[in-house]
């Protein structure tokens, strides 16, 4: 089968790879429909997270069919339309019974290297690197899925696959941001990214009770989609002073709550971001959290501040003293899809969400080095590439 | 010019620097050492099972279970009610058998000695309730008699019993929990041969000696 594979820092490439095969009995065979980039694969493609291998396989935000079953799954039949949780999770351990799926203990086969960096292993993701455990990922025509019965769901017959592609991992990261701000109804909650997952966490903000939702970005076209499409308030940080506008605009309070959906690479403008992007580049540090240091010095006092932007190692210049004098919650974490899921599927079949806007460049698996260029540097209005590897 | 004042200051920091590192480094590695008793290795490791202390008891008396959980590692022989042998071969494929005699004391301990191998071992595990509704503690310790090079050597190799008894309890939580040992090794990717080779090998690196 063709899949498009890592060939080293920056470079991808379509190659002719095995397909793949039942190993376990919870195991399942997708044949992938859909299959979107996501910012997170960019750290990887880049280097910025050095637990890749040439030839593997990327990507992690899918749907498709089911054409294989292990002996063991019970509630997937051969033929169903389904999308896939990016983070696999075991169902039989702690933090699967209680709902914590990318915690769970026993999805990772090869955890030394994060329990090294982190203390601790947390749960496998399909298609994203050796550290997470070394999956092949969906930008294949066909992915196996272990433990099926847990991370996949059949998608409702009204849902298009350019849109339960985002059931996936950008609307389940975009709802938990939301979900981290215990929102009770009325909050002004600040976005911090306009991309797939800023505006999935904008949306599901307003479904929570926000009053007010204020997305902050640089790039007009990106901001503009989120004004016209959720209604919400923006912020060019390229133009504006954002702390200065987000104190104005809430009349001097600042957000109740803070959501940061950029990640490890984030921009800014100004010395102190040329200084962090040269220090990352040199491996002085691993992460550079612009966009985080803003939401902590932005958020009211007493507020939350909630991260679902991927960060992976160190970060500095953490204004930890403004976090504790202020008494800011902090929450944060990778999705735990599967509590997620269905719920959002039944809200994109009620179309109280609609995430297919995000699909703004379908392409095939040939297309895909080219498509994440230009999802990277943000060309033709991008959101995001879905790769459809039954075409071309 | 160098006066004597600052070539002194300059031997003086550089001692007590190369002390000071030399003494950290020291205490690092006695840290990451096993204990030592009466010339024994001594390690303990545990791990918590979510699962209540019967069904951990259950998996070690469901011989099938048994018997495919250990598959491709061990076999199981009993030689009455609560003596077992078990047969292992070397985790590093060296061709290496070993012979160990098991017995069940009590409902929650389990121990055994190593009767015919290349290293002198005993253990035992433990069953604990874990707190909170958290399941079962499995709580191990291994002794082993091993010299100082054979232990240097299976630090490098990765046959350090220590790592073999973190594996262990990893595969057996995985089995308990959720009836398989997850692997990647046979997931397609565009590698040549000689890449997966090497590939696998960090795979083994990433693998050996982790905890869940």
């Amino acid at each position: 089968m063709r899949a498009l594979c890592w060939e080293g820092v920056g470079k991808l490439a379509v190659r002719d790879v095995p397909e793949p095969t039942i190993r376990a009995e919870r195991d399942i065979i997708v044949k992938v429909r859909a299959s979107s980039v996501c910012g997170s694969d960019l750290h990887l493609i880049n280097g910025y997270l050095p637990a890749m291998r040439e030839g593997d396989i990327l990507g992690h935000e899918f749907m498709g069919e089911v054409v294989e079953t292990g002996p063991g799954v019970r509630r997937l039949r051969v033929g169903d339309r389904v999308v896939v949780a990016s983070v696999v999770a075991c169902g039989g351990c702690w933090y699967c019974r209680t709902e914590q799926f990318s915690l769970c203990d026993n999805s990772n086969p090869q955890p030394v290297f994060t329990e090294k960096l982190w203390g601790h292993s947390s749960a496998g993701i399909l298609g994203y690197s050796h550290a997470a455990g070394g999956y092949s990922g969906s930008h294949a025509e066909y992915v196996r899925v272990p433990f099926g019965d847990v991370g996949a769901f059949t998608v409702p017959a009204q849902v298009p696959d350019d849109s339960a592609v985002f059931a996936s991992d950008a609307m389940p990261t975009g709802w938990m941001a939301a979900d981290f701000c215990a929102l009770k109804g009325g909050e002004v909650v600040a976005v911090w990214g306009a991309g797939g997952v800023g505006q999935m966490a904008a949306r599901s903000a307003q479904i929570l009770g926000a009053e007010r939702v204020i997305v902050i970005d640089r790039l007009p076209e990106r901001l503009a989609t989120a004004a016209g499409r959720l209604g919400v308030e923006t912020i060019n940080y390229a133009e504006t002073d954002v702390l200065e506008a987000l104190r104005e605009m809430t009349a001097g309070r600042g957000p109740d709550a803070c959501i940061e959906a950029v990640g490890m690479e984030s921009h800014d403008v100004g010395p102190a971001y040329a200084y962090d992007r040269a220090k990352q580049s040199v491996r002085l540090t691993t992460d550079r959290p612009t966009s985080v240091r803003q939401a902590i010095m932005a958020c009211r006092k007493g507020g939350t501040v909630s991260i679902v932007g991927v960060y992976a190692g160190l970060v500095d210049k953490f204004p930890l003293g403004a976090a504790m004098n202020k008494a800011l919650v902090l929450r944060m974490g990778q999705m735990h899809a599967q509590r997620y899921i269905p719920m959002l599927l039944d809200r994109i079949a009620t179309g109280e969400i609609d995430p297919g806007y995000l699909a703004t460049h379908p392409m095939t698996l040939e297309q895909g080095a080219r498509g994440y260029e230009i999802f990277e540097k943000k060309e033709e209005g991008c959101l995001r590439t879905v790769l459809h590897p039954q075409a071309g | 010019m160098t006066s004597n004042a600052t070539r002194w200051a300059l031997f003086g920091v550089a001692t007590v620097t190369a002390v000071g590192v030399g003494r950290a480094a020291a205490r690092r590695r006695r840290r990451h050492q096993p204990e030592r008793q009466d010339g024994w290795y001594v390690v303990r490791r545990g791990i918590t099972v979510d699962r209540p202390i019967d069904a951990v008891v259950g998996f070690w008396t469901d011989r099938e279970r048994l018997d495919r959980a250990l598959a491709e590692w061990a076999t199981l022989e009993q030689l009455d009610a609560n003596r077992w042998r078990c047969v292992a071969g070397d985790p590093a494929g060296g061709g290496t058998e070993w012979r160990a005699e098991l017995t069940v004391d009590g409902p929650g301990r389990l121990n055994w000695r190593v009767t015919d191998g290349p290293i002198a071992q005993t253990g035992h595990v433990e069953l604990v309730p874990a707190p909170q509704d958290r399941g079962t503690e499995i709580r191990a310790e291994l002794r082993w008699r091993s010299g100082p090079v054979r232990r240097a050597l299976g630090l490098g190799t990765g046959g350090d019993p220590d790592l073999g008894l973190r594996d262990a309890l990893r595969r057996i939580k995985s089995l308990i929990e959720c009836g398989e040992m997850i692997t990647t090794r046979h997931d397609p990717s565009g590698r040549s041969p000689a890449q997966e080779w090497a590939t696998d090998k960090i795979r083994e690196k990433l693998t050996t000696g982790g905890r869940a």
